[in-house]
């Protein structure tokens, strides 16, 4: 993944990030308080009570990688930068410092005039849950880089980091190698770790963590603020990675921690006495109690909860579809939409395909179905268009690259079957084609495959259904190459969810576009084409936000020439709440509510 | 005294007529109301299936064409019924009308075809165990104990996960799942009536073992192997249901209620006809067989009990002890 870069010095401030609709702003540089000031007055004490489906991916902040966890994960791990929590939707999506004193500029010599070098000094006053309480120290973040990579439960985007810090990549494989043929027991992972160095990675005094980047990367700090980068403390070096021991000894060093945490069932975190108000900017310690109760699968009943009060929060399931309409026109205060900056799902196309002479590797055809496909209806499943917009970009609104054009227009974004047929015939199929269309078999899913096989019957193209177990869809299918190179599918609507929001292209189009057909990979199709590769090096290169966004959006042109894939819509993100939970406020990167920053009034149901 | 003093107007009444087992059989079923109402049922049902091209048609409403204008709101919601979509529409903005009709072809196709390879390799194997008896009828018999003991639901998903959902993985599941019950039965009836002495007398008469088990214990075993085909149709209907409610059965578009059913569950508060359509033709149905199956039975075989006591009679009486011990 990790493209090589050449250096363009200009001077950027490494917080600079772009915000919706492409307006660069540069972010704070002293690193003060970014808490918003909540609305009303704070109510303490009560206990949280979330209900839902499933249990967490992961506890090890290393590990986890579902914004479900990610929601209690913000409570008892801290990382040197975080997103805060805020009202306004462009300063939900700006870096700001959480165990980090300040941000590092420049101009503040926290990088250097090459950008390549990043000194980071630590608050004071973070502490480990331990007994007695310790400080977070730098060798506690340098650990917790050094278990990224582990063999047993490693990050799930090793990626951001190898292709950014210096000799991480060398690093990474090294450790991969030990483990090849030994047994990985605690033991033997701690003393890999404490016996190899990064070398872009280095504890410079307890208080003082220095990062060497292998080229400029503007995004360098939103990576830091990823829930892999969570310090770690040296008591981690005893267990295996997020093992069953791991998930009984979490140590937290933010508002909560765990204090009872049982497989499918249930989790409960309270307030961390040693966590203290003055050193968190972003975080606060309102409610008593956090709860999550698993087993709930259906999300009617979940809302049912909601709406009676017996619970406070979903924890992992949606609003259900069904009930949208009701909410929105009963102008309930509990229930709310936040814009979305998501391209989900949308149809991505197996280029590798050899099915009905590799139609899918023929332009036309790819160009034919872009024209059949009606947004508005797919928007219907999803609740109609005050949840969600026609998308005609491969960049969604809210990512750097992003400007509206359409190069497959249709009449109100309800497809075009004739066109599609004209198109069809002109690529050779003018008797129509066959291809296997492969679906979750859960959720919408189904009728989203339903609703796109409609528009390519009228076009003359019979999809042929392949239900995908969900749980099996990303991991075991559609990130399988052989699969694709199987001809195993030949169109799937898959969907995606940035890490993180404005200066992402490596968290957009680099994944979704870039030359990348081995296992693991999320350019499902294959796609590979040396302009766009080369624009993606530029691009990530580019430390000029403005000339950067121009880059990007030459990669979204030409994948939409060659009609890579269909984007459907822009999915907005409705949630609802029970009545007493006050000052709610979204995190776009995770698309639910920060529990640290929410209260519960009255505090007993 | 001999029989010829009985003078045929000793008894009042029509003469006396000889009657075959299925001609008694036949006026044990017109006689009993409750299997004639189901009877009914079933045949509406078989036509409005046979008949749901017709219907699609006449209406003009394909069962996969979606109403994208008329048949959905702008906000994603179906539409109640009405005059023109009288079960109202789904959640794409299709017909469940017309879905529901082809449901129940899709239905009576899995629910007869699996049944019906089901007793033919149920009564084959049955057969063989029961008339060769010794080494044959062990193996047999242990292969019909190993399926039975497989965990049904469990195995099914294993199999159309390798095999991937469709109509034909489907059958094939219901089917390997129930040859085993009437392979049982079959066999324990064989067994009673190879010893008789009709068999005997056929044996000693030098008949093949082709021709004792075909021509002499076969049709002595249709009677009960009928009673079994019509309990194990509707069963094998809501076995279809459940394994496409998984998502394991049936592939959406293709109407099934089940499929009908898994798509109707998110939205049961707010479009009631969603989900009742398809669950009302799918009890209706399952019902109908059943009490059609219990009057063949009843006609067919009057000794045996029935499922469901509609008289007062022994089952009832049984049952009203046990509550109150």
């Amino acid at each position: 993944m990790a493209p090589t870069r050449h250096l363009t010095i200009a001077v950027v401030a490494a917080a600079t990030l772009l915000a919706a609709a492409c307006q660069t702003d540069t972010g704070g540089g002293t690193g003060g308080t970014t808490t918003p000031m909540p609305a009303g007055k704070a109510v303490p004490g009560g206990t949280l009570r979330l209900v839902g489906g499933g249990d967490v991916d992961h506890l090890d902040p290393t590990s986890t990688y579902y914004t479900v966890t990610n929601q209690i994960l913000r409570t008892y791990a801290r990382q040197l930068f975080t997103l805060p929590a805020s009202a306004d939707p462009k300063k939900a999506v700006e870096v700001v410092p959480d165990v980090a004193a300040e941000m590092p500029t420049t101009a503040n010599g926290g990088v250097s005039q090459d950008l390549l070098t990043y000194t980071i000094k630590l608050r004071d006053g973070v502490q480990w849950d331990t007994t007695p309480p310790r400080p977070v120290t730098a060798g506690d973040f340098l650990r917790g880089f050094k278990r990224l990579c582990n063999p047993v439960a490693g990050s799930g985007a090793p990626g951001y980091y190898t292709s950014t810090i210096k000799g991480m990549a060398a690093y990474c494989s090294a450790y991969a190698k030990a483990f090849e043929k030994d047994r990985p027991t605690p033991k033997a992972l701690a003393d890999f770790q404490n016996s190899h160095d990064i070398a872009g990675v280095r504890a410079k005094d307890d208080r003082t963590i220095v990062f060497t980047l292998a080229q400029p990367a503007g995004d360098f700090l939103n990576i830091l603020a990823l829930n892999f980068a969570s310090a770690a403390p040296v008591e981690y070096d005893q267990y295996a990675p997020d093992d069953a021991a791991f998930r009984q000894h979490v140590i937290s060093d933010g508002p909560y921690k765990i204090t009872k945490y049982v497989a499918t069932k249930e989790i409960r975190l309270e307030r961390n006495p040693a966590w203290k108000q003055e050193s968190d900017p972003v975080r606060h310690q309102y409610v008593q109690a956090i709860e999550v109760k698993e087993g709930v699968t259906e999300p009617d009943s979940v809302q049912q909860q909601l709406e009676a009060g017996s619970a406070d929060l979903a924890w992992d399931l949606p609003v259900p579809t069904a009930q949208l309409p009701r909410l929105a026109s009963s102008g309930d205060p509990n229930y709310k939409v936040y814009p979305g900056a998501v391209t989900n799902p949308y149809l991505v196309f197996n280029l590798q395909s050899k099915n009905e002479n590799g139609a899918m590797g023929k332009l036309g055809v790819r160009q034919a179905i872009e024209y059949a496909i009606s947004k508005v209806a797919i928007g219907k499943i999803y609740g109609g268009k005050e949840l969600n917009t026609p998308l005609h970009t491969a960049i969604p609104p809210g990512n750097i690259g992003y400007k509206e054009y359409d190069p497959y227009p249709t009449p109100n974004d309800e497809g075009d079957a004739a066109k599609c047929k004209q198109t069809l015939a002109a690529a050779g199929y003018p008797n129509g084609l066959t291809l296997i269309g492969a679906f979750r078999n859960a959720g919408n899913h189904p009728a989203v495959f339903q609703s796109y096989s409609a528009d390519l019957k009228e076009c003359g193209i019979t999809v042929k259904g392949l239900p995908v177990r969900q749980g099996d869809y990303y991991g075991a299918f559609l990130q399988n190459p052989s699969l694709a190179k199987d001809s195993k599918w030949d169109i799937s609507a898959p969907g995606w969810v940035p890490d993180w929001y404005g200066n992402n292209g490596r968290a957009v189009s680099q994944p979704l576009f870039q030359t990348n057909c081995s296992a693991g990979t999320s350019n499902y199709g294959c796609y590979s084409d040396p302009q766009v590769d080369g624009l993606i090096k530029r691009a990530l290169a580019e430390p000029d936000a403005t000339k950067a966004a121009e880059l990007w959006h030459q990669v979204d042109q030409k994948v939409l020439a060659d009609a890579v894939i269909v984007p459907f819509q822009n999915q907005n993100t409705p949630i609802y709440h029970a009545k007493r939970v006050r000052n709610a406020m979204y995190l776009p990167s995770f698309q639910l509510f920060d529990l640290t920053n929410l209260w519960l009034d009255p505090p007993s149901p | 005294m001999t029989l010829t003093e009985i003078r045929p107007d000793a008894v009042p009444g029509r003469p006396i007529a000889g009657r075959s087992p299925w001609a008694l059989a036949w006026a044990r079923v017109r006689s009993d109301k409750v299997a004639l109402v189901s009877a009914v049922i079933v045949v509406l049902l078989l036509l409005l299936a046979a008949a749901a091209p017709l219907i699609a048609q006449w209406s003009g409403h394909g069962p996969d064409d979606q109403f994208r204008d008329i048949g959905i709101t702008a906000q994603g919601l179906p539409v109640a019924p009405n005059g023109t979509f009288w079960f109202g529409t789904d959640r794409l903005g299709r017909d469940l009308f017309v879905r529901v009709l082809y449901g129940a072809r899709v239905s009576l196709v899995v629910g007869v075809l699996s049944t019906g390879i089901a007793a033919l390799f149920g009564v084959a194997v049955g057969l063989l165990a029961g008339f060769y008896g010794g080494v044959v009828d062990t193996l047999l018999s242990r292969l019909m104990d190993l399926v039975l003991s497989f965990p049904y639901l469990i195995f099914a998903i294993a199999i159309v996960s390798i095999a991937g959902p469709s109509l034909t993985a489907t059958i094939g599941v219901i089917a390997f799942y129930s040859w085993a019950a009437i392979a049982r039965i079959v066999r324990g009836q064989t067994l009673s009536i190879k010893e008789r002495e009709y068999v005997e007398a056929a044996r000693s008469l030098g008949a093949s073992d082709a021709r004792v088990m075909f021509v002499d214990i076969l049709p002595n075993l249709l009677a009960p192997v009928i009673v079994l085909v019509t309990l194990l149709v509707p069963a094998a209907i809501v076995f279809e249901s459940t394994l496409s409610y998984l998502g394991l059965g049936i592939v959406p578009p293709t109407p099934s209620w089940g499929n009908l059913l898994s798509e109707a569950q998110g939205f049961y508060r707010v479009a009631w006809w969603y989900l009742t359509f398809p669950a009302g033709s799918l009890l209706l149905t399952t019902l109908a067989i059943n009490l059609l199956g219990d009057g063949v039975r009843d006609a067919i075989d009057p000794r045996t009990e029935r499922l469901f006591s509609r008289r007062r009679g022994i089952a009832r009486r049984r049952g009203a002890r046990t509550r109150k011990g």
